[in-house]
């Protein structure tokens, strides 16, 4: 079984260094990620939502009902923590 | 072959920790390295995701500096400034991250709870015999 799963971690790994060779170079600033969208979000960021850091800008004023999402999963998982490891009540019903 | 390895040995890094995770969700038999091992394979997707925003040549993290606020009409630097993008993408990946590690924790106290161990083949073995 150990030997299975080396065998698939070491071929996967072999398939993800094979699609490093079309990665950018680490560091180009004309890299495809930096290049189409992110340059409207750093000129803009400052004019349209009034915030100097654009990490916060992205995140709670575009992203704002991503991040509204985003705090219903630690609602959901805070919760489901809780009900997974409260005392059960003595002589309540199963 | 050293060049090639060496002009992007960050991916590299990252597929050998991805890797490391990858098997340790595998390989291992105990449920707690498994989780470790899911920690592991998630810290080298964030890796990789803030690398790409990475620039090189003098670019500083994505606050906006010197300008008064509200004035907007000055031109801003696009290369002065770090890709903000996979920065907040990656904000929402490590929340999420931790209210996974966070539930699975409490599913393996479960887990201990009603057998006793956290060995696989050994909870499997102990449902085998009870026929549950």
């Amino acid at each position: 079984m150990k030997v299975i799963a080396l065998i698939a971690a070491i071929m996967t790994g072999a398939l993800l260094i094979y699609g490093i060779e079309e990665m950018p170079e680490w560091g180009d600033p004309n890299s495809p990620a930096s290049s189409h969208v992110s340059p409207l979000y750093i000129q803009e960021a400052i004019e349209k939502t009034a915030t100097p850091n654009m990490v916060t800008a992205v995140l709670a004023d575009y992203r704002g009902y991503d991040t509204l999402g985003e705090t219903t999963v630690i609602f959901t998982a805070g919760i489901a923590c809780v009900l997974m490891l409260r005392k059960k009540r003595k002589g309540g019903g199963d | 072959m050293l060049d090639y390895v060496i002009g992007k040995y960050n991916f590299w890094i990252y597929v050998v920790l991805m890797m490391i995770g990858l098997y340790a969700m595998m390989g291992k038999k105990n449920l707690v390295k498994k989780l470790i091992g899911m920690n592991i394979f998630q810290s080298a997707i964030i890796l990789f995701y803030i690398s790409t925003g990475v620039k090189k040549g003098g670019a500083t993290v994505p606050i906006l500096m010197g300008h008064a606020q509200g004035h907007g009409h000055q031109a801003i630097d696009v290369a002065g400034y770090l890709n903000p993008l996979p920065h907040v993408l990656m904000l929402t990946a490590i929340v999420v991250s931790i209210a996974t590690t966070g539930v699975a924790l409490a599913i393996l106290i479960l887990i201990y709870r009603r057998y006793n161990t956290l060995e696989e083949d050994e909870i499997l073995k102990i449902r085998k015999d009870t026929g549950v």
